[in-house]
């Protein structure tokens, strides 16, 4: 439970630390939430369905239980959630934002959200957590975003709005039962799991979740919202949504989309695979073209992702350990690309390529930080994203040949969008303008990443040993449930 | 029985009352009564020896509805008032007109024949219909008036001779002996079907439901805003749960019949709403069609014939309400003239409690959790989802609609100011309304999980 409360303090409090310790106080707060989440790591011990946090066992004939656990799966999530605020106030340490009561606030508010998310075992209150979530990010996108974003601010809401609703209605259905089955008697995730949805029933349901999660990934037909978001909402808000706010998503397909319906896996797994497919391929090649950096970075994200949901719709043990190593590895190089882009703009006020050129000379800490995150972000063997590209990839090959070739290409098609930012920024001759090397924070967060990834990519063993139990029980809880509907 | 006798004698002594021309004399004397009316139904279901009479039966359904038609009616009395004391010779008016129209709601939850729901609706409606031009210089506010009072006194007609037809198909005016006569005939009378027909296009009429909606932006938009928020709540409430409980104890055998009727009819409600209310400028006038679409998700209660059905349209509108309520004194805060959203501009910045209410009520109303007004709709929606799937994906889909007007606001009140627009000052908060405000907020953000256990 501390786990949820220290961050709800720290938001709350931070609405009235005075403002020149705002930014020392920020630190502390995501130090303190990651200490305390490593701590659960390190305590850890895999239990049957998952370690309970919070069950307060109250009687209600509505059916909403509160109850709060996490396994290996969440757990890794947590301890990234926490890791990657810290990271995310360390790199704004500097910024004019550090000393703004509400974007500290915000910040930390988010982060309850998404630990809720992440901890909730009741379906509930996992809608609930996820609703909340978007507010805070919502806010700090409307506060502190470039101009000209209101048509966008909507946009953003509606859709994810939209998608949640649909989520809602599977989760409705659920526990009120339709034709043919019987509901769930409360909302806890064991009880939701039991439901024996009919064929039908089994579509609508993972249709609805599916909605949810494809619009916050965003999947490729539903990414509408996504890059104008990224590219106006300011730095940490973009940091906010493609580190986490996605993750949100993909792990809401592990832990909910798959074992509510298993029934229906099998209808879904193909377009699914497709979809990500088309959406690797086809965002990729939008993140060629772009004229803008932090464009090439938001279409690269969506490109990346689509592999993740591929991955996770398969279904083998293989893919889904290489899911969430992604996962993990997609939010660090998420953060170290976006701090990239927003390094640049914040000194040259300027992300367009014409603008930008020769940096390396000038910056010459940036440009190898930077470099570093680019090859992370091509999963060079030896970074994290080897590994969990390469999972991915293999699973996808082993359930359908040709789309696991063609979603392959996402290996090349990376190294074209990410080297010609690179190229296209540091590199060349230097334009007329003075720019300043990194700061000790911007340094601090690059090394964190760097250190990380590589030491991932070097040991996965530190995650698969979390999540070992955890994914093996939940793939054998879905499979045992599929073979009693066959 | 008591409850209704006390209401109205305090309805009478604030007539009375304003001789004095002190209009805080008016309000306690008003309060009182309504607490001690209050005290008196909730006694109904638990005390002996309480007066009784034939044609109103305080079940637990009218207790329910009633205390919450109190409570609207004590937060509107609290929030008026500044507006009310104004005009000191008239706060007795006011104060005792929309008493009267509580006593009309009350007859409407406990009316157990025909003759006493006629009563009940004639005595809710006209007061309303006086209140509705109580502006009486202002030309929009005697027109919505007139417009009310054409298209209610139609209405009126109407319903009586749907009444008369069903009397004329069964034999009787008790809704439980035309219950018994539907059933005891082996295919029901025609004339039920023509009696019942009229009598549910008045109700649909009443509540402000597609196509019967055409008066309600006008008069919402015309009426003084203490009104549209009496009307959206309390008159809203009466309607609904007069409808619930007439076509579930008289006709509730013939809801195969008029079911996919009112399923339909609530579709088109919430799409005529939903996609009305986008292009609003003026905020009451989005507040009635926003109304409009919330009649649409509460109609889904209707369409589904449930034991628990009673208790989910009182759970949405207990929510809608105090969403409206904190709105209206929002609104009247403001003191736009105009009346225009745009006057919601900057408010979170200007008075940061004013606008933090405003965006607590607006995303309840669009259904954001854990706000109450996500557990109301949840309410409604879980219920038919097991039926009507599809009607519940239509519902779903208009919220998701309906996220894009409230969102509109949402954002222009706590948007920084852009530079060089004029600088508005500070907004006067009196206690009153600032009570009311944390009444409302309190009840928002914490009432969701009152409704589900």
């Amino acid at each position: 439970m501390e786990l949820l409360i220290i961050p709800l303090l720290f938001a709350l409090i931070a609405l009235f630390v005075p403002k020149q310790f705002l930014r020392y106080y920020a630190l502390i707060g995501g130090l303190v939430s990651t200490a305390v989440a490593v701590g659960h790591v390190v305590t850890y011990v895999p239990a049957d369905l998952y370690v309970s946090v919070f069950d307060p066992n109250w009687a209600s004939t509505f059916g909403l239980t509160y109850k709060m656990g996490y396994d290996g799966i969440s757990l890794i999530m947590i301890v990234l959630t926490n890791l990657v605020t810290f990271l995310i106030l360390l790199s704004n340490f500097n910024g004019t934002l550090a000393s703004n009561r509400m974007f500290t606030s915000m910040v930390f508010f988010m982060q309850v959200g998404l630990l809720g998310v992440f901890l909730s075992m009741d379906g509930l209150l996992f809608y609930v957590f996820w609703e909340i979530s978007l507010i805070p990010v919502f806010l700090i996108f409307l506060w502190f975003g470039a101009p000209g974003r209101k048509a966008d601010l909507i946009k953003f809401f509606i859709y994810t709005f939209v998608g949640s609703l649909a989520m809602l209605f599977a989760l409705m259905m659920l526990k009120v039962g339709g034709s043919g089955f019987e509901g769930a008697a409360s909302f806890s995730w064991e009880d939701l799991m039991k439901v024996q949805l009919g064929t039908t029933s089994a579509l609508w349901v993972m249709g609805g979740f599916f909605l949810a999660f494809a619009v916050k990934i965003p999947l490729f037909p539903f990414h509408g919202w996504q890059p104008e978001t990224y590219v106006k909402s300011p730095m940490a808000g973009t940091m906010l949504l493609s580190a986490l706010m996605l993750k949100m998503a993909l792990y809401g397909m592990m832990r909910w989309m798959l074992p509510m319906a298993p029934e229906a896996i099998e209808s879904y797994t193909m377009p699914v695979v497709v979809l990500g497919t088309i959406g690797v391929i086809y965002a990729a090649i939008l993140a060629i073209r772009q004229k803008n950096i932090k464009r090439t970075f938001a279409f690269a994200s969506i490109s990346h992702v689509g592999l993740i949901a591929a991955g996770i719709v398969v279904m083998s043990y293989d893919a889904m350990t290489g899911a969430v190593i992604q996962m993990v590895n997609h939010s660090l190089v998420a953060v170290g690309l976006f701090l990239a882009a927003e390094v640049i703009d914040r000194r040259l006020g300027t992300n367009e390529y014409e603008n930008l050129g020769g940096i390396a000379k000038q910056a010459p800490r940036f440009a190898f930080w930077f470099g570093a995150i680019v090859f992370a972000g091509i999963s060079i063997p030896l970074t994290s994203g080897f590994i969990g590209e390469f999972l991915l990839i293999r699973g996808v090959y082993f359930y359908d040949m040709t789309w696991g070739i063609l979603i392959g290409t996402t290996l090349i098609l990376a190294c074209v969008y990410t080297f010609r930012a690179y190229q296209l920024s540091m590199n060349g001759p230097s334009k007329n303008f003075n720019f300043p090397d990194l700061t000790w924070n911007e340094t601090a967060v690059f090394f964190v990443l760097m250190v990380l990834i590589v030491f991932i990519g070097v040991y996965p063993q530190m995650i698969v040993e979390v999540i070992e139990p955890s994914l093996k029980t939940l793939l054998d809880n879905i499979h045992s449930s599929q073979n009693i509907a066959h | 029985m008591t409850a209704l006798i006390i209401l109205f004698i305090t309805a009478l002594l604030s007539l009375f009352i304003a001789f004095t021309k002190k209009p805080w004399m008016v309000l306690t004397v008003a309060s009182a009564g309504l607490i001690a009316s209050a005290t008196a139904l909730i006694c109904e279901s638990k005390c002996a020896n309480m007066l009784q009479f034939e044609g109103l039966e305080f079940t637990s359904f009218a207790i329910f509805y009633g205390v919450i038609a109190m409570i609207f009616a004590f937060l509107i009395l609290l929030t008026a008032y500044s507006s009310f004391k104004e005009t000191p010779e008239h706060t007795g008016d006011y104060i005792g007109l929309l008493l009267f129209s509580l006593c009309g709601a009350l007859i409407m939850f406990a009316f157990t024949d025909m003759f006493m729901f006629f009563l009940g609706l004639e005595i809710l409606s006209i007061p309303v219909y006086v209140m509705a031009g109580s502006r009486k210089s202002d030309l929009r506010s005697s027109e919505a008036s007139l417009k009310y009072f054409l298209t209610g006194a139609f209405s009126t007609g109407v319903v009586l001779f749907g009444i008369a037809w069903v009397y004329g198909g069964t034999g009787s005016f008790k809704l439980a002996e035309i219950n018994t006569a539907i059933m005891a005939q082996e295919t029901a009378s025609p004339l039920v079907y023509v009696g019942m027909l009229m009598i549910m296009a008045s109700f649909l009429f009443k509540i402000g439901a597609t196509p019967f909606h055409f008066w309600s932006p006008d008069v919402y938009d015309g009426s003084p805003v203490v009104v549209t928020g009496f009307m959206a709540t309390i008159v809203k409430l009466a309607g609904f749960g007069a409808f619930l409980k007439m076509f579930s104890m008289a006709f509730g055998s013939l809801h195969d019949f008029w079911a996919p009727a009112l399923g339909f009819i609530a579709v088109i409600t919430m799409f005529v709403g939903n996609l009305s209310a986008i292009k609003q400028i003026r905020f009451k006038r989005l507040l009635a069609y926003s109304s409009i679409a919330h009649v649409g998700y509460a109609l889904l209660t209707l369409v589904i014939q449930s034991p628990d059905s009673p208790f989910n349209l009182m759970a949405y509108l207990f929510a809608y309400g105090f969403s409206i309520i904190a709105l209206v004194t929002v609104s009247l805060i403001l003191n736009d003239e105009e009346d225009q959203i745009s006057s919601f501009k900057g408010l979170a910045r200007r008075n940061p409690y004013v606008g933090f209410v405003a965006v607590v009520a607006l995303l309840s109303m669009a259904g954001i959790p854990p706000l109450m007004g996500f557990f109301g709709k949840y309410l409604v929606f879980a219920e038919a989802i097991g039926e009507q799937p599809w009607l519940v994906a239509i519902a779903l889909l208009n919220s998701g609609i309906g996220v894009y007007y409230y969102l509109r606001i949402v954002i222009l009140t706590v948007q920084k100011p852009e530079e060089g627009s004029p600088v508005v000052s500070k907004h006067k908060v009196p206690a009153l309304q600032w009570f009311v405000l944390a009444v409302c907020a309190a009840a928002i953000l914490f009432g969701g999980n009152m409704l589900i256990f």
